[in-house]
C-alpha cells in the first residue's frame, strides 16, 4: 500500500450511518410460510377474495419452482422457514398526525421529511411527496390532498386495493406475472404493503413521488410491491430510498415493481438503494432479490430506470423494460458499488417488440475490496422490432486487485433492421490520476470521491437533483477505505 | 528558495540522478537541458514528490523546509507546481470542478476563505482566455479527449490558476506547434515575476527563444555536467550534448 | 434418461481398439462426474446438444489429401514410438480441461484416429496441412516446442468431431487457420491452446454454417507475456446453423489479447457468437479486446451474442464492442447511384465487411470460402 493509499484508508474510516434500530411495539407474524400463512396476511389486509386466491396461486406456483442459480453470487441457502413474513407497528396510524413520534424521528434521522411543512419564504425547495414504509407497512403517505386535487392517486397498495379496486385488479400481475421467476412469485404470495400511483389522463404529476423503505425488526423478510400506472399522456417521476440496520444476520428483500405507460405517458423511476451491506466480514446485510420491470405498452410512452445501488449484501437486480408500443423508449441508468464482501448481479433487460423502439443503457460498476460486482444484460429484438435501436454502455471500475468485475451482456436479434451496439470497458483508479490530483493539492480522499463521481456522471446527470448529491455523498461513504 | 543538495534518485532499481545540486531564487528562470535518459524529468518529478522514486541521498529544502517529508498535496499548497510530460486523463470529471477543488484545497491549507463560484469562473475565463482557449473546454473532461498541444495548454492554465510560488515545467513543448509554443511561452512570460520562479525542463533550445532562462543547467548521466546562461543552450544546439559526457563513465 | 445421459452411457460403454496405449480413465472418471451439457444450460443456450447426442459422428472414408509437413514431425497415434508417446502423455490435456469441454471426454474414449505434430526449432517456420483424415473423431495434439515456429492450416473433413490441442513452448508462434466449408452435418470442434511465456498464438477459423457446427475456441494465455489472436470470419446460407464459443483466458501477467469476429447471416440462419475474455487474479497488466460485428441479411435470420468479462485483477485493459445490424443502406445507394446492380453493391458491402476479419495466412483460401473477393 502507498503512503497515499494508507491515507485514504485512514481517513475515510466511516461507518453505515442508517445502521440504528427503532424501538417500537411491533405485530409480527412467527416466523414460517404456509397456506395459513398467506390467507393470515390476506386477512390482515381485509383483502377482497380474489386477492387471497391470487396470492395462494403464487403461493402454489412457488413451491414448485427452483431458485435460481445463473447469478454470479455465492451465498449459503436461505431457510424460508425461519423467516417472519409479516411485521407492523402495533399502532397503525389513522393520519399523518397519529404517526408515533418514534417513528417520525427515525425517519427525521435518516433525513426524510414526513411532514407537508411549506417551503420556507425566500427558499423555493421542490416538494415531494413521500410514501413511507416501515417493515411490512405504509405508516403515512404525504401530501395526498394536494395529489388528489391533480387527480394523482398516491397511496398504499393495501388502501388501493380498498379505495381503487378496479385499477389494482386491471394492473397487478400484467407485468411481472405470478410465476415470472422465484422471488417474484414468493413476493405475491406474501407482499404485504407497498406504494400504488394512478397518473391520469394528460397530467403531469404536480410533484415528485418517493417511497422510503425501511427494514426494522429482526428475521423477518420484507416483501413489497410497488405498481405506478401512468395514463395516456401523463409523467410521473418517482423516487425510492431504502436502509435498515446493521444485524449480524442477513434478512432477506424480495420486492416487485410494476410499471405500466400507456400512450405517450412516461415514467422516471429512480432509486437510491443503501440496504445495510454486511460488514466488513461479509457478516449480516440485505439479500436484495428484487424484480422491476417495466411495460411501455403505448405508443411513444418512455419508461426510465436509473438506480443508484450501494447497499445490500447481495444484489439481484434487473429493471427491465418491455418495448410494447410502437416509437416507445426504455432507458436504464445504473451505478452499483461494491466493497467489502459484497456482491451484485444487476442489470436490464431491454425486450423490442414495437416499430422503431428504443433504448439506452449505461452501466457503471465500482469493485472495491473483496467484492463481485456483475452487470448482466439483454437486449432481445423481436422479429416485429423493425427500425429498432439499442445502445448499450458498461463500464468497470477496479479499486484494489482483490476484488472481479464483470460483464455478461446477452445479445438476441431477430430483425435485420434492429441495430444493436455494445461496448464495455474495464479501469482502475490509477496512480497518475491520484498523483496529478495530489500534485494540485487535492488530498487523496477527495481524489478519489471525484474520479469517482466524475465515472458515474452519465448516471448521476440522470438523477433529480437533490438525489443527485445525495448519491454523489453515498458513493464517498461507502468507499471507506477503498483504496489501500 | 528553492536548494537541492547532492541529490541521489533511484527508480526501477537504477540509479537516476547521481548527485544533483541546485539553488532557484525568486524572479529566476532556470532552464534543465539534457539528453533522453539524462535524469531530467526524474528531477521535475521528485521536486513533485511523485511515488516510485527513492532519494538514497541528499536533501531537498523549499523556503527552508524539508520538502521531501511532505506529501504531494502539501508541497502544492506550498506552493510547488509541476507541469506533466504526460497529462493524466480523469474521465467523467470537468476542468472547472478540478480546478476548484484545487483552488479550495490550496485556500483551505492556507487558511483563507473559499472563492465564490462567480469570482472562479471569472478568473477560470480570464486564464482560458489568456491561452488562447475556448471557454467551452473547461467543461470538459480534465484532459478526455484533449489533443497532445490543448493537454500542455492545459496545464499552463492550471498553473496560471494556482498562481504556485515556484513551477517546474517538465517537456512542456513537446508535441506544440509553433504558435501553441508561442502562446505557452506568453503564458509562463505573463505568469514569471519577481515573487516567483521558474524551472524549465526541456531537451530542445527552441523553447528557450521565448522563455529566456537566466541560468542553464545541462544534465549529464544524472549529474548537472555545466552550468551557464542563454549562451550556453545555444551552443548546445549547435554541438549536441557529446562533448559534455563525463569520459570516465 | 435424457439424451445426453443415454449418449455418455454409449460412450462409457465403448471399447476403441485404437491406440490401447493411451491412458483413457481419467477421461471416463470425468465423464462421470461432469456428465455431459443438457439442453438450454448456459453454455448451450442456443444450440440443442442433444441434436449432437443424436447424430453420433461416424468415420468417414479418407477422401482428400493426407496430411502433410515441412519442418514437422507427423506420428499417428496408433504408430507412436516411446519417444512420442512421451510427448503426448507430458502435453495431451494441459491446454484441455477434462472439466470445461465435456465432449471432448467424449473424443479421447470413442477416438479413431490421433495425430502428434511435433514442431522443432529450425531456422524456418514449419508448414503443417490437414486435409481429410477421415476419422470422424479426430484428436490432434500439436507441441510447438520452445522457440519454434509453424504455420497449421485445417481443411477438416465432414462429418467430424474433431479436438485439436495446441500447446506452445516459451517463445513458440503458431499461425492456424481453420477453412470450415458449408456442409450438412451436425458437428462439434474444440480448439484449445496453451501458451508459455512470449510466444504468439494466432488463430483464424472461417466457416459456413451446416446444419450445426459447434466451435468451441479456448485460448490460455498462461505464460508471461503471451499473445494471443483469434479471428472469425463467418457466412451463413440459408438455414444453417453456427454456434461459435471463444474464450481467452489470461492466467499470466502482461498478456495480450485480440479477439475479431465478422459474421454474416443469411435466410432461416442462426448465428450464435459468445466472447469471453477472462482476468485471473493475479494475471496484471493483461491488455485484452474484442470486437464482434454481424450483419443479417433477412428478417429470418437469427443472432445471439454474448460478448463477455470476467475481471479479477485491478491494473488491466479490457474491452468489448459488439454491434448488429442490417447493411448499410446508405452505402448500398451510394454504389447503385454509381451504377453498381443492387446484387454486386451488396456483395461489394459483404466483401468488405468481411475482409477485416481475414489474416494473411492462407487469405485466399480464406477469401474463396467465404465468397469473397480481394
Amino acid at each position: 500500500m502507498s503512503e497515499q493509499n494508507q491515507a485514504v484508508h485512514d481517513r475515510l474510516a466511516r461507518e453505515y450511518s442508517a445502521g440504528f434500530v427503532t424501538e417500537i411495539e411491533s405485530e409480527t407474524l412467527p416466523p414460517g410460510l404456509d397456506e395459513d400463512v398467506v390467507r393470515a396476511i390476506s386477512a390482515k389486509k381485509d383483502e377482497p377474495s380474489w386477492m387471497t386466491d391470487w396470492r395462494l396461486d403464487a403461493f402454489r406456483r412457488w413451491r414448485t419452482m427452483p431458485e435460481p442459480n445463473w447469478a454470479h453470487v455465492s451465498f449459503d441457502p436461505i431457510d424460508f422457514e425461519a423467516i417472519s413474513y409479516f411485521s407492523a407497528p402495533r399502532n397503525k396510524p389513522k393520519s399523518l398526525d397519529e404517526v408515533d413520534p418514534e417513528l417520525l424521528r427515525t425517519y427525521d434521522k435518516l433525513g426524510i421529511p414526513l411532514h407537508e411543512r411549506e417551503a420556507l419564504a425566500g427558499v423555493e425547495k421542490p416538494q415531494i411527496a413521500v410514501d413511507a414504509v416501515f417493515d411490512s407497512v405504509s405508516i403515512a403517505t404525504t401530501f395526498k390532498e394536494r395529489l388528489r386535487d391533480a387527480g394523482v392517486i398516491f397511496c398504499s397498495i393495501a388502501e388501493a386495493m380498498r379505495d381503487h379496486p378496479e385499477l389494482v385488479r386491471k394492473y397487478l400481475g400484467t407485468v411481472v406475472p405470478v410465476s415470472d421467476n422465484f422471488y417474484a412469485a414468493l413476493n405475491s404470495a406474501v407482499f404485504s404493503d407497498g406504494s400504488f400511483v394512478y397518473v391520469p389522463k394528460h397530467t403531469r404529476c404536480p410533484m415528485e413521488l418517493s417511497t422510503y423503505f425501511r427494514i426494522n425488526a429482526e428475521n423477518t423478510g420484507q416483501f413489497e410491491r410497488t405498481l405506478i400506472v401512468a395514463d395516456e399522456g401523463s409523467y410521473v417521476s418517482y423516487l425510492e430510498g431504502c436502509t435498515a440496520p446493521m444485524r449480524d444476520e442477513t434478512q432477506l428483500h424480495a420486492a416487485v415493481v410494476e410499471l405500466v405507460a400507456l400512450e405517450d405517458a412516461e415514467i422516471k423511476y429512480s432509486t437510491v438503494q443503501n440496504w445495510y451491506p454486511g460488514d466488513e466480514q461479509g457478516r449480516g446485510g440485505i439479500y436484495n432479490f428484487v424484480t422491476k420491470r417495466g411495460a411501455c405498452v403505448g405508443a411513444r410512452s418512455k419508461i426510465s430506470w436509473t438506480q443508484v445501488e450501494t447497499g445490500s449484501a447481495i444484489t439481484w437486480k434487473y429493471p427491465s423494460v418491455v418495448l410494447r408500443g410502437d416509437d416507445s423508449i426504455g432507458e436504464f441508468y445504473s451505478v452499483a458499488l461494491t466493497h467489502n464482501a459484497q456482491q451484485a448481479d444487476t442489470g436490464t433487460k431491454m425486450l423490442h417488440i414495437g416499430r422503431n423502439t428504443k433504448s439506452t443503457i449505461v452501466s457503471k460498476g465500482i469493485s472495491a475490496g473483496r467484492s463481485q460486482n456483475a452487470y448482466r444484460g439483454r437486449v432481445r429484438m423481436n422479429p416485429g422490432a423493425t427500425g429498432a435501436r439499442n445502445h448499450t454502455r458498461c463500464d468497470s471500475l477496479l479499486i484494489g486487485d482483490a476484488c472481479g468485475a464483470h460483464t455478461f451482456p446477452y445479445i438476441e436479434s431477430r430483425n435485420p433492421s434492429a441495430v444493436v451496439e455494445h461496448e464495455a470497458t474495464t479501469s482502475k483508479v490509477s496512480d497518475d490520476q491520484l498523483f496529478l490530483c495530489a500534485q494540485r493539492g487535492i488530498d487523496p480522499e477527495k481524489a478519489v470521491s471525484m474520479i469517482v463521481n466524475g465515472f458515474c456522471r452519465e448516471v448521476f446527470r440522470e438523477l433529480p437533483m437533490e438525489f443527485a448529491v445525495e448519491a454523489g455523498k453515498l458513493l464517498e461513504v461507502s468507499l471507506e477505505g477503498a483504496v489501500g | 528558495m528553492l536548494q537541492i543538495e547532492n541529490l541521489h534518485v533511484r527508480t526501477d532499481g537504477r540509479d537516476i540522478l547521481q548527485g544533483v545540486s541546485l539553488t532557484v531564487e525568486r524572479g529566476e528562470v532556470h532552464a534543465v537541458m539534457g539528453p533522453n535518459g539524462s535524469g531530467k524529468s526524474t528531477l521535475a518529478n521528485v521536486i513533485a514528490g511523485r511515488p516510485g522514486y527513492e532519494v538514497t541521498e541528499g536533501a531537498v529544502r523549499f523556503d527552508g523546509i524539508d520538502l521531501l517529508a511532505l506529501e504531494p498535496e502539501e508541497r502544492a499548497h506550498h506552493g510547488v507546481f509541476l507541469a506533466f510530460q504526460y497529462p493524466v486523463e480523469i474521465p467523467g470529471v470537468s476542468n472547472m470542478e478540478f480546478l476548484k477543488a484545487a483552488l479550495d484545497s490550496r485556500n483551505a491549507a492556507a487558511g483563507e476563505e473559499e472563492l465564490s463560484a462567480i469570482d472562479f469562473m471569472r478568473r477560470a475565463r480570464g486564464a482560458a482566455d489568456r491561452l488562447d482557449l475556448n471557454p467551452e473546454f473547461l467543461k470538459r473532461g480534465v484532459n478526455e479527449g484533449f489533443s497532445g498541444g490543448e493537454k500542455k495548454r492545459n496545464e499552463i492554465l492550471q498553473m496560471l490558476l494556482l498562481e504556485p510560488t515556484l513551477a517546474v515545467l517538465d517537456e512542456t513543448d513537446s508535441g506544440l506547434d509553433i504558435d501553441a509554443l508561442r502562446i505557452v511561452a506568453a503564458g509562463v512570460n505573463a505568469y514569471a515575476s519577481p515573487d516567483n520562479a521558474v524551472v524549465l525542463v526541456t531537451h530542445y533550445q527552441r523553447l528557450l527563444d521565448h522563455i529566456v532562462p537566466d541560468y542553464v543547467h545541462v544534465l549529464v548521466d544524472g549529474r548537472i555536467a555545466r552550468t551557464g546562461d542563454k549562451a550556453l543552450a545555444l551552443e548546445l544546439e549547435s554541438n549536441g550534448y557529446g562533448w559534455l559526457a563525463d569520459p570516465a563513465s | 434418461m435424457t439424451p445426453a445421459e443415454t449418449f455418455a452411457e454409449r460412450t462409457h460403454a465403448q471399447r476403441v481398439d485404437y491406440a490401447p496405449w493411451l491412458d483413457r480413465e481419467a477421461s471416463r472418471r470425468a465423464l462421470a462426474e461432469h456428465g455431459l451439457p443438457e439442453p438450454r444450460c448456459e453454455a448451450w443456450r442456443y444450440s440443442n446438444p442433444n441434436r449432437w447426442y443424436q447424430a453420433e459422428p461416424r468415420p468417414s472414408p479418407s477422401a482428400g489429401a493426407s496430411p502433410r509437413a515441412v519442418g514437422a514431425r507427423l506420428v499417428d497415434f496408433a504408430t507412436a514410438d516411446d519417444d512420442a508417446r512421451t510427448l503426448v502423455r507430458d502435453h495431451l490435456h494441459t491446454a484441455a480441461d477434462r472439466a470445461k469441454h465435456p465432449l471432448a471426454t467424449v473424443n479421447d474414449i470413442a477416438m479413431r484416429l490421433g495425430l502428434l505434430v511435433h514442431v522443432p526449432v529450425s531456422d524456418t517456420p514449419a508448414e503443417v496441412e490437414l486435409g481429410e483424415l477421415g476419422g470422424g473423431i479426430e484428436r490432434v495434439l500439436v507441441v510447438v516446442d520452445p522457440n519454434a515456429s509453424a504455420t497449421l492450416v485445417e481443411r477438416p473433413a465432414t462429418p467430424t468431431h474433431r479436438v485439436v490441442e495446441c500447446v506452445l513452448g516459451e517463445g513458440a508462434q503458431l499461425d492456424h487457420v481453420r477453412l470450415q466449408p458449408p456442409a450438412e452435418s451436425v458437428e462439434y470442434h474444440l480448439v484449445a491452446a496453451r501458451l508459455g511465456a512470449a510466444s504468439r498464438y494466432r488463430l483464424a477459423q472461417y466457416s459456413q454454417g451446416a446444419s450445426l457446427r459447434r466451435n468451441d475456441l479456448h485460448v490460455r494465455v498462461a505464460g508471461r507475456g503471451g499473445e494471443a489472436e483469434v479471428r472469425c470470419g463467418y457466412r451463413l446460407a440459408a438455414g444453417t446453423h453456427l454456434d461459435t464459443q471463444v474464450g481467452v483466458e489470461h492466467e499470466a501477467t502482461d498478456g495480450v489479447s485480440r479477439q475479431t469476429a465478422r459474421g454474416v447471416v443469411g435466410d432461416r440462419a442462426r448465428a450464435v457468437l459468445n466472447g469471453r475474455i477472462h482476468v485471473a487474479p493475479g494475471a496484471q497488466r493483461s491488455d485484452a479486446a474484442l470486437t464482434t460485428k454481424s450483419l443479417l441479411l433477412a428478417a429470418t435470420a437469427q443472432l445471439n451474442a454474448k460478448p463477455e468479462l470476467t475481471i479479477y485483477a485491478d491494473d488491466v485493459r479490457c474491452a468489448h464492442g459488439a454491434t448488429v445490424g442490417e447493411l448499410d443502406a446508405d452505402a448500398l445507394f451510394y454504389l447503385r447511384s454509381r451504377g453498381v446492380v443492387e446484387e454486386a453493391a451488396r456483395e461489394l458491402l459483404i466483401g468488405g465487411f468481411l475482409a477485416e476479419a481475414v489474416a494473411d495466412v492462407a487469405g485466399d483460401d480464406a477469401r474463396a470460402l467465404l465468397g469473397i473477393g480481394r
